[in-house]
């Protein structure tokens, strides 16, 4: 019974982070209908701006909203300097719906060069803001430690946010009428652009808030989040690509399942994990968890 | 924003051109045969090995054409897809000694064997969907060699095409023996893909590309349309993971990773996605532009940090430039402009 | 559709780009030489390396080849080989068997360098000696950086010569080392999933060491979060004595995620991830490491007493920009010395052939940092063969167990393992080789 536990435990807060890169690229998806691969760049780029922030002050509650800030930054910059002149550019044709995806992995490629010039290939260290000891009950100590919950809390706080935004405030209003239809938003007044940015500057921020949570458990350098894109990526699209509890969800499902792939069949099929699970639920779901019907022909 | 808008006219192929055009083609082959021939023979043997090189991607990007520039459809997994084909080739070769061109046949078989029942299943997937199981492909397939012991794990299987003939002469390079044999395979997979696309499927593809309502209502089967797509794609990549192992003589994981998904599918776009003969400039580019950028990079010098990582800035901003100035291939940029 | 005469500016455009790219770079780095042999000059060698300079693999990896080229400076400013200095071209395979290929041929094809040394990784190695066929263009490959064991096929691989000891020789000296000092408690082994792992395997299978419970995991999936997972296996089967036989960011990992979940084990850390400085920088706290064991064929790199570690620590000061001296540069500038003494064996007129018949004639003699035996003979390309054993202290420093080092030595097959009477030659005066 603990051994279920406890590998329920390690899938929660692995899978957490995964939904807060999911959350990130579906993000963007809503706002662009553009995979972002990019997205573990503008991730690590945020990360390391951080890490100078913590290594000067030694302060992680300092570096936490500079990240973000500065993830958010990127982000805007990456859609108006990048992805509205694709948009402009490849908008019909077999390329139109592979354009974004060499777009945002060169941009990839380029910010994964850049920090390598900067900070070089070493691996370093991300200061814990709360100690990684699990929790103890009696003599018992379970794979669930303050860091894990401060991962989980942030990651249904940001979800929540973003939902208000979405479904409460006229800003949100604007993001789905412009993911809808830029057409008709523009009609109605809505500045689709400026709405797009912002989706862009949100995700660019969530993506920098899973950066500087999951750096601390590991360590940083300029590929230490690329298999969390991956991760993120394939979560996304379990939990249908539309929605932010399907982000959140798909995160979780994969992580769950993860944990409990290498606890109960073999600790060596870490990467095979993720095709498996995304194929069942793709097979009973095509379009996701929370996937629209109207997705799928989109 | 990014969304396809349908076409409204469809695509419907003039047929008295056909007869006229599959002669250039031929003609178009054998010239382009000669001309390999030579040049292989005044090259530097560096070029040559480049020379086989290139003609793997161009087998590989065109497998990438056929599935996203005519069916419409992605993939992030091609790599993966190149394994299986690298895996029965060598395993055939080593357990069954099977003749070098009878290993790229299991190679194809085996691939599009594996490609159908993706396709398949994937079959009902569009668009992200079909780019993330793909890609989940790609970083899960190759890793399982090391679970089976047959598959000889990450130190990998040696696969030997063996030295070339005594016939050929004493000078006769090994490299010039690969880039024989991958630009022969290149050509005939080259030459096999053009005339599928304009046969009747190639038509299928392009009308269901264009417009897949219009399509179906013409009497396309959508989904068996698109799985043909799929396991001819990945029959043409499982020959391109073949011939990619004979020119490193060892099938391993390592050498499938998702960088080189990632790859075809950037030599594709180079090659305007859309046009077939354009494998050769995107796989040209593949093999030039990381030597160039490292020379360069050499030449500008810098401390080490900044000399490692030019090349793949480099490399990357090139990247971004080719796709925001020329997003559409040169095909699609045509027709825009004729219309309007 | 195949549209040949439709070609239109972007084909063309991207066409000229590609061929003016490719005219640009087969410009030839090197004139011509008056040396007879390829990268030999009167006054120069050029010697080439291919190794991961980025990727997920650089991390560590990609000091070495600033950390050679550092003592072949050294070495230069002192009058170099027989009046010839050395150089090193640096090529970034990306841990990537198709690159490693592919950059050793331009290495050897336009570069034109004398010898490949120290070139990476198990896959990348054999491919390199299969596809550009070392062997059958006669070109030495120097003190190639893997424990794989099957390069010690001199038939197949006559002109590699590998340096370290294979991952088999280390685990059945770890094996026999368990058994005289652990008998009868649980235990427990994490391995990485591939060759690396397999062969450490094949290796206790040797010594007659049977795990109560063995974790394997797929390379490149290490992280605090499946190290949880390894550590939750542990636990759970009470293993007192655990070897971990990983890469530095997975033992790394399984050392954080215990002191994390409060399990305690006597670890026993393989050579490849033991390295006390990168465990540090990834972030695994001192008073985790102090009491854990390591095997090294080295002297620890923070062992300023010994006096090779000494010297090296002088050069990385003044010629390698006060780099951090971990394993890597230890290994890299003892590398250097290794190849340095190699073309001197090869005498004044170097050729291909007198450096690998140097090496198989005197190689045994060299002057190296490793404490264990130098194996070379003819048709023997096996360097070291011994491990000594040692515990960390509270400032993350290997200590060897007993005080002084003491080297058990083997083979790579049924062989008996050992204990070295070796002794090790003294530093040449300066530091730099006589032979």
């Amino acid at each position: 019974m603990s051994r279920i536990i406890n590998t329920l435990l390690i899938g929660i807060s692995g899978g957490s982070i995964y939904s807060l890169m999911s959350l990130a690229l579906v993000l963007v998806w809503r706002s662009t209908r553009v995979v972002n691969f990019a997205q573990a760049g503008q991730a690590i780029l945020s990360t390391y701006i951080g890490y100078v922030v913590v290594t000067h002050t030694d302060n992680y509650w300092l570096a936490f909203p500079v990240a973000l800030l500065s993830g958010a930054l990127i982000g805007a910059l990456v859609d108006i300097f990048l992805i509205r002149i694709l948009a402009r550019r490849a908008n019909s044709g077999p390329v139109a719906a592979i354009a974004p995806v060499i777009a945002t992995l060169g941009l990839l490629g380029l910010i994964r060069a850049i920090v390598g010039m900067i900070w070089g290939g070493d691996l370093r260290r991300f200061k814990l803001p709360v100690t990684n000891h699990g929790f103890t009950f009696g003599h018992t100590t379970i794979p669930f430690a303050p860091i894990n919950l401060l991962i989980v809390v942030t990651t249904v706080i940001v979800m929540l946010i973003f939902s208000v935004i979405f479904q409460r405030t006229n800003l949100g209003l604007a993001l789905r009428a412009s993911a809808f239809s830029p057409e008709i938003a523009r009609l109605a007044g809505v500045r689709v652009d400026l709405t797009r940015t912002i989706g862009w500057a949100f995700a660019g921020a969530a993506g920098a808030i899973a950066g500087v949570l999951v750096t601390p458990t590991n360590y940083l350098s300029p590929n230490s989040l690329d298999l969390l894109l991956v991760s993120g990526f394939v979560a996304a699209v379990i939990g249908g690509l539309e929605s932010l509890i399907g982000a959140a969800l798909g995160g979780l499902v994969l992580g769950i399942s993860l944990a409990f792939v290498l606890e109960y069949i073999s600790s060596s099929l870490a990467f095979p994990v993720a095709f498996v699970v995304l194929m069942a639920v793709l097979l009973i779901k095509p379009a996701g968890l929370f996937g629209g019907k109207r997705v799928r022909s989109a | 924003m990014l969304k396809r808008k349908p076409t409204t006219q469809v695509q419907i192929d003039m047929d008295k051109n056909i007869a006229r055009r599959k002669i250039i083609g031929a003609a178009f082959f054998i010239f382009l045969g000669i001309a390999l021939y030579v040049a292989s023979n005044i090259v530097d043997e560096l070029r040559v090995y480049q020379g086989a090189t290139v003609a793997v991607y161009v087998v590989a990007i065109s497998s990438i054409i056929l599935l996203t520039g005519y069916s419409g459809q992605i993939s992030l997994g091609h790599g993966a897809l190149m394994a299986v084909g690298a895996y029965a080739a060598v395993l055939s070769r080593n357990y069954w000694n099977f003749p070098i061109p009878l290993t790229f046949a299991v190679a194809v078989l085996a691939a599009a064997l594996f490609g159908a029942l993706l396709g398949m299943a994937a079959g009902r997937l569009s668009g992200p969907y079909l780019a993330g199981t793909t890609l989940a492909l790609a970083v899960g397939l190759p890793s399982l060699a090391n679970q089976f012991k047959i598959l000889g794990g990450e130190e990998g299987l040696t696969y030997d095409v063996g030295f070339p003939p005594l016939a050929l002469g004493q000078d006769f390079t090994q490299y010039k023996w690969f880039f024989w044999i991958a630009a022969l395979a290149a050509l005939a997979a080259t030459w096999v893909i053009f005339n599928v696309l304009g046969s009747r499927y190639g038509r299928q593809w392009r009308a269901l590309r264009s417009n897949p309502t219009a399509a179906a209502l013409l009497g396309v089967h959508v989904a068996r349309s698109k799985v043909l797509a799929f396991t001819i794609s990945s029959g043409v990549a499982g020959l391109a993971g073949a011939l990619m192992s004979m020119t490193i003589s060892l099938v391993t994981p390592s050498a499938f990773p998702l960088s080189l998904s990632f790859a075809i599918v950037t030599g594709a776009v180079l090659a305007g996605v859309t046009l077939l003969t354009g494998s050769i400039v995107g796989a040209v580019v593949l093999v030039a532009i990381p030597e160039v950028t490292a020379a360069l990079a050499t030449h500008l010098g810098g401390s080490e940090k900044v000399t490692s990582n030019l090349p793949g800035l480099m490399m990357s901003a090139l990247l971004i430039l080719s796709v925001l100035f020329f997003p559409n291939g040169p095909q699609l940029h045509r027709r825009k402009t004729r219309k309007s | 559709m195949f549209a040949l005469r439709r070609t239109k500016r972007g084909v063309l455009a991207s066409a000229t780009l590609a061929v003016s790219a490719l005219a640009i770079s087969a410009i030839p780095a090197q004139a011509f030489s008056v040396h007879a042999e390829t990268g030999v000059t009167a006054t120069q060698i050029k010697l080439g390396i291919t190794i991961p300079l980025t990727g997920s693999a650089a991390p560590g990896y990609s000091k070495i080849p600033s950390a050679m080229q550092a003592y072949f400076n050294y070495v230069n400013d002192n009058g170099g080989v027989y009046g010839r200095k050395i150089s090193l071209v640096v090529k970034d395979d990306a841990y990537l068997p198709t690159l490693a290929v592919a950059k050793t041929n331009e290495l050897i094809l336009k570069d034109k360098v004398f010898a490949v040394v120290g070139a990476l990784g198990t896959a990348n190695n054999k491919a390199v000696a299969k596809s550009v066929n070392l062997g059958r263009r006669g070109i030495p490959d120097l003190f190639v950086n893997t424990g794989y064991s099957g390069f010690a096929d001199a038939k197949k691989y006559p002109t590699t010569f590998s340096l370290f000891p294979s991952y088999i020789m280390e685990a059945k000296i770890m094996g026999q080392y368990i058994k005289e000092n652990f008998a009868g408690k649980k235990l427990g082994l994490i391995y990485q999933d591939d060759d690396f792992g397999t062969d450490a395997l094949v290796g206790f299978k040797q010594a007659g060491v049977k795990f109560d419970v063995s974790v394997p995991y797929a390379s490149g999936s290490q992280s605090a979060q499946s190290a949880q997972g390894w550590i939750g296996k542990l636990k759970a089967a009470g293993a007192e004595v655990v070897v971990m036989f990983g890469v530095t960011t997975a033992s790394g990992a399984a050392l954080a995620t215990a002191a994390a979940m409060a399990y305690k084990a006597q670890w026993i850390l393989g050579s490849v991830g033991g390295d006390a400085t990168t465990l540090k920088a990834v972030g695994v706290p001192a008073y985790v490491l102090t009491g854990a064991m390591g095997a090294s064929f080295l002297p620890a790199p923070t062992d300023t007493t010994d006096e090779y570690v000494k010297f090296f620590q002088g050069i990385n000061t003044k010629y390698n920009g006060d780099a951090v001296f971990d394993n890597n540069v230890l290994v890299a500038m003892n590398t250097a010395m290794m190849a340095v003494q190699a073309l001197r064996a090869g005498g004044k007129n170097l050729t291909h052939a007198s450096v690998m018949s140097g090496l198989e004639n005197s190689g045994s003699s060299f002057a190296s940092a490793s404490l264990s035996p130098i194996n070379y003979a003819s048709g023997v390309h096996v360097g070291y063969s011994g491990y000594w054993f040692g515990t960390y202290n509270s400032a993350g420093e290997l200590k060897p167990n007993g005080g002084a080092y003491s080297v058990y030595t083997t083979d790579s097959g049924a062989g008996a393992i050992v204990k070295s009477t070796f002794k090790r030659p003294a530093l040449p005066a300066n530091g730099l080789p006589t032979n």
